[in-house]
């Protein structure tokens, strides 16, 4: 005989409007070991919480049942009060009314029906429940940082200045991402490298921070707390530690490869640094570019490298790394246009995506900073052309955020460089942020023209060779617009990196449809993911701009640390455990753990599992032919009595 | 086909002679019965038991049941017909044996005979293969030529009916079971103790011969032995009251061979289907 | 008065489970004859919970799962479509109807697929009308 408890919350009218609330708290005082059954506004609220503390006193309770919002969202709060309380956190249900019930119905006779149902069912099973003690574990004070954007830098600098050592990890010879390779940024226009570098050279000198580029993360093992993960130094074929960052070998070499840091308008040497402000300022040999891997001869840089620091032999290597916790913040990429012929992308010379045009104004790019394009003129007109792949039904449905912002600062760069017509042709712009409206208005001052419209077709012109045809329907005046410029801007959607599914399969994340890392909570939890420990900032999450995206740095730093900081922490205490008198020795269990959980006694013939690697999923116990593995907290007889609980209403 | 009172004479000679050189501790076969048509299952552990060793059409039990009775290390011979065979690698797949504590004495036989109803044993109740897929030694020789039947040919009538049909027709046959547990006493690869029929935490069904507790049992023994059974068909001789399990058993192992590409017990170095997964596996497998 | 079916879902709590608020913080409405018994796998779904959950008179079962590939347990989901694939064949061949029991994957974010999916298998099984063959009638009789 157990003494249950139950609490059902209205949630304002959240629950009460599609649920008789007073009606299920009577229904509850029906059910079998329930000796006390509440309804009340608000059960989350310090009230609500008192009433469940003193019930539990003086009802000498010892289950309690909260028939609220979703387990994911209070489950923890109530398992706090109970437990305060003098009862075991384990004994405490949720019965989640809100999301599952009251949110999807209308009709209040189905939602206190089904609601009854789901709270017999709880009842059923908090009966079987039993109180389980959780583990304390020993937590790494180390963090690993994955991707050297400005979220990766910011998020490992706030780290490494609270005195936690933190490993940066990116896969690019260099950190910066992709705001080194812009020129300006919206609304001030302060110069993007001005004020990234020093962030970037802080990085390098930090004596908190192990700068780990050109690396890739290959294995994740552990959980949060300790974290063991494998790192792949790629080939550089230069030892970093004798490179004194001359740069002679670069001078000499004879190989070309695509400089992806200038979205490939140009050439680079094989062996190279990205761009002149580079963090790490030391070169790497591109093997499939490099004259001496292709042809087996050459060897010009390790000629002129007075340091001996070319080395061909080089081979990838590994290392393993142990943190507490992870924030991953590995950034986007922007779509590849070229499939959108109506744009005319790579058939058209004159058309260009937004990242080539960043290049184009900055100095340090394949130009030097003057505006002319790939056959050397300078346009005379150009228009912008906004959600290109983005808002699109038929490609990405997001919204990318940032495209309104920059197509409004490329328009004043090109007025500020050329003398060219500048025409935007947009959806809408949306400057929500602060000073963008009000650089919005500052751009229309500057004599650019708005046409609000998608642009349906970039056509060549057949009057002007050479000069391009934006056709478009001007949505305002509701005429079709065919508009003769030079060069075309897309501002392409962007989207996560092509390898964010494996990054996410390797830290146990989950991806939305188009790859971008799902936050534990949209609101309430946007750094947190579903893996206990890994945290995920900046755009690898959703678009957003650089403000949002150092804030969420800053944020998911300040969440790791709640982690790192502790010396010690609880785990879930909901693993499986054998009883040896029921096992047969099949092994099922051995043979289906991912986790390596369970091995083989084969002395006694039975199998035994080690709890610490155990994370809970409770296959062992379903794949168990004798019920040997009670899988706590999930067990067969607490499943199946909340299924009968359900069935029977 | 060897004769089998050939494969009798040289079941015996080499029953003795492993015994005698001291390679095997035990040899598993058949031993006289009551009378010839009841052969019993035999386990010869010194030379004297040697003469009391038979075959004869009747000899059909699937002596890998006995094998886990022995501690590994023990030096094992067993007299394996096709489907003997396919358990005995089903078991070291499942580390209940080891391969190199057995000597395998392959059978090569067909027309072994159902010692109730004196049906010849055929692909129609069991796997319908004439030769061990594994042996050490042969007692008799490979049969060749033979119509090869697949064993699931006899599935086609019943895939045929109509649900309602084919509710009707295992509802009646599960509700004949007396819960006797013949079924499982026979199978290979029965060796789950305890059963979860007769757990009590958690009581997955209720233990009276009635149609509710009949169902789980029989549909949960299904799933345990899905990817598992060899189709060796000793389940349903064994059973007083005539359910013919094999039938579901062969659907099952049918089923698992379409959607997972290996039949139980025919490789060594497969792992049991349901414990195993590939990432290719089809999500039409659910439809 | 029209037959109401009662559906018993068991939802994994990485992504089936969080799907399910989702359709709930978004307010899409569904039918209210499912309901869900949250597991932290799919995998741990034992071929018996839902043998016994038609036993117990549910007239279908919806299972949910993260979509392969994307388990939060790595591969969990992956034995489980296997065994809930054998599972449903064992079902069908002792004459259970085939639409009864469903496996679908739904994500963390599709909120929107987990209601279309209640949708549809609640209509689905209430064409097929209640579910007699395994729900056992007498009280007593069950175990």
């Amino acid at each position: 005989m157990s003494r249950i408890g139950v609490f059902v919350c209205h949630c304002g009218l959240n629950i009460a409007k599609t649920i008789r609330v007073s009606e299920l708290a009577e229904f509850a005082s029906t059910l079998p070991d329930v000796v006390v059954a509440r309804d009340y506004r608000f059960m989350c609220s310090t009230p609500g919480q008192e009433m469940i503390a003193n019930d539990i006193k003086e009802h000498r309770l010892d289950r309690v049942i909260v028939t609220a919002c979703s387990p994911l969202m209070h489950e923890h709060t109530f398992r706090k009060v109970i437990e305060k309380a003098g009862l075991n956190q384990y004994l405490l249900t949720i019965v989640n009314i809100r999301e599952q019930v009251s949110w999807v119905t209308s009709d209040i006779e189905e939602g206190t029906a089904k609601a009854k149902a789901l709270l017999n069912g709880a009842v059923y099973r908090a009966r079987l429940l039993s109180p389980l003690s959780s583990r304390v574990i020993d937590v790494n004070s180390d963090v690993m940082v994955v991707g050297g954007g400005i979220a990766g830098i910011q998020a490992a600098l706030e780290l490494a200045n609270t005195g936690k050592k933190v490993y940066l990890v990116e896969k690019n010879s260099t950190i910066g991402g992709h705001m080194a390779q812009f020129d300006k940024t919206f609304p001030t226009l302060d110069c993007s490298a001005c004020i990234l570098t020093p962030k970037m050279d802080a990085v390098l000198q930090h004596p908190n921070i192990t700068l780990m580029t050109y690396c890739e993360v290959s294995e994740v093992k552990g959980f949060v707390g300790n974290f063991d993960i494998k790192i792949r130094q790629k080939a550089r074929y230069v030892n970093h530690d004798r490179c004194n960052a001359c740069l002679a070998c670069t001078e000499k070499c004879p190989g070309k490869g695509i400089a992806e840091w200038d979205e490939g308008l140009v050439k680079r040497k094989a062996i190279h640094i990205p761009f002149p402000q580079a963090v790490p300022q030391k070169p790497v040999i591109d093997r499939e570019h490099c004259t001496f891997f292709l042809k087996g001869k050459c060897r010009l840089c390790e000629k002129v490298c007075e340091h001996k620091a070319i080395d061909f032999e080089q081979e990838d290597t590994f290392t393993e790394i142990k943190v507490g916790a992870v924030i991953v913040a590995t950034g986007y990429n922007l779509m590849d246009t070229k499939p959108l012929v109506q744009y005319g992308y790579g058939k058209y010379p004159g058309v260009y995506s937004a990242l080539e045009v960043e290049r184009l104004f900055n100095s340090a790019g394949p130009t030097a900073g003057k505006v002319t394009m790939r056959d050397g003129k300078e346009p005379q007109a150009i228009a912008i052309l906004h959600c290109i792949g983005s808002r699109d039904k038929n490609n990405y449905e997001h919204c990318s955020r940032v495209c309104c912002m920059y197509s409004l600062k490329f328009a004043h760069l090109f007025k500020e460089k050329t003398s060219a017509d500048v025409y935007q042709f947009y959806i809408d712009i949306r400057a929500a942020g602060k000073g963008y409206e009000e650089f919005y208005n500052r751009i229309i001052e500057e004599d650019v023209k708005f046409i609000r419209g998608k642009v349906a077709r970039v056509a060549e012109s057949s009057d002007e060779p050479g000069r391009l045809i934006v056709e478009a329907e001007d949505t305002i005046t509701g005429k079709f617009v065919k508009l003769p410029v030079d060069m075309v801007v897309l501002s392409p959607a962007m989207i996560p990196r092509e390898d964010s599914k494996d990054i996410g399969r390797l830290f146990n994340l989950s991806t939305d449809k188009y790859g971008f890392f799902m936050e534990r909570h949209p609101k309430l939890a946007p750094l947190a993911t579903m893996s206990e420990g890994i945290f995920i900032a900046g755009v690898c999450q959703s678009p957003k701009d650089i403000p949002d995206t150092v804030a969420q740095a800053n944020g998911a730093a300040a969440e790791a640390l709640t982690i790192v900081s502790r010396e010690k922490m609880e785990l879930e205490a909901t693993t499986a455990m054998v009883n040896p008198a029921s096992c047969c020795g099949c092994q099922n269990c051995v043979r289906v753990c991912p986790y390596g959980a369970p091995s083989f006694n084969y002395e006694k013939g039975v199998s035994e599992i080690n709890e610490a690697l155990c994370k809970g999923c409770g296959l062992c116990a379903s794949v168990c032919p004798t019920s040997a593995i009670i899988a706590r907290h999930f067990t067969n007889e607490q499943v199946l009595a909340e299924i009968e609980g359900l069935m029977e209403f | 086909m060897t004769d089998f009172r050939q494969i009798e004479n040289n079941l015996k000679k080499e029953a003795k002679r492993l015994l005698e050189a001291g390679e095997v501790a035990v040899v598993l076969a058949y031993g006289r019965g009551y009378d010839e048509k009841h052969p019993m299952p035999f386990a010869a552990k010194a030379i004297a038991h040697v003469e009391s060793l038979v075959f004869n059409e009747y000899c059909n039990f699937n002596m890998a049941r006995y094998l886990m009775r022995y501690p590994w290390g023990t030096k094992i011979a067993i007299a394996a017909k096709a489907a003997d065979s396919r358990a005995i690698i089903q078991l070291v797949q499942e580390e209940k044996v080891r391969r190199e504590d057995l000597v395998i004495m392959g059978i090569p036989a067909y027309g072994m005979k159902n010692q109730k109803t004196n049906e010849v044993i055929d692909s129609k109740t069991t796997g319908g293969l004439y030769n061990p897929v594994i042996y050490d030694i042969l007692l008799g020789e490979e049969i060749h030529g033979q119509k090869i039947i697949s064993p699931y040919e006899v599935l086609a009538e019943y895939e045929a009916m109509d649900k309602e049909e084919r509710w009707a027709f295992w509802k009646k046959e599960f509700d004949k079971c007396i819960r006797c547990y013949a079924c499982r006493k026979a199978c290979p690869m029965c060796y789950c103790d305890p059963c979860f029929i007769d757990q009590n935490k958690p009581r997955w069904a209720d233990k009276a011969p009635q149609s509710p507790g009949n169902m789980m049992y029989h549909l949960t023994r299904f799933h345990h032995l899905a990817g598992r059974c060899i189709d060796c068909g000793e389940c349903s001789r064994a059973c007083p009251v005539d359910i013919p399990l094999y039938l579901f058993h062969k659907k099952v192992a049918k089923e698992c061979e379409e959607m997972f590409g290996q039949a139980a017990g025919m490789k060594l170095e497969d792992k049991p289907a349901l414990v195993d997964f590939r990432v290719e596996d089809s999500d039409k497998i659910l439809e | 008065m029209s037959f109401e079916p009662k559906i018993l879902g068991i939802a994994c709590n990485w992504c089936t489970y969080t799907g399910a608020d989702l359709a709930g913080t978004t307010r899409l409405h569904y039918p209210q004859n499912l309901r869900v018994v949250r597991v932290m796998c799919s995998s741990r779904i034992n071929p018996s919970f839902i043998f016994r959950a038609f036993q117990l008179g549910a007239d279908g079962v919806l299972v949910g799962g993260c979509h392969p590939g994307d388990c939060h347990y790595n591969t969990g989901n992956l034995y489980a479509r296997r065994r809930l694939a054998v599972t449903k064949k064992i079902l069908e061949f002792a004459g259970l109807e085939p639409g009864r029991f469903r496996v679908e994957w739904i994500s963390a974010s599709e909120g929107n697929k987990f209601a279309e999916v209640v949708q549809e298998f609640t209509a689905q099984i209430k064409e097929l009308g209640p579910q007699q063959k395994l729900k056992i009638e007498q009280l007593q009789e069950k175990a």
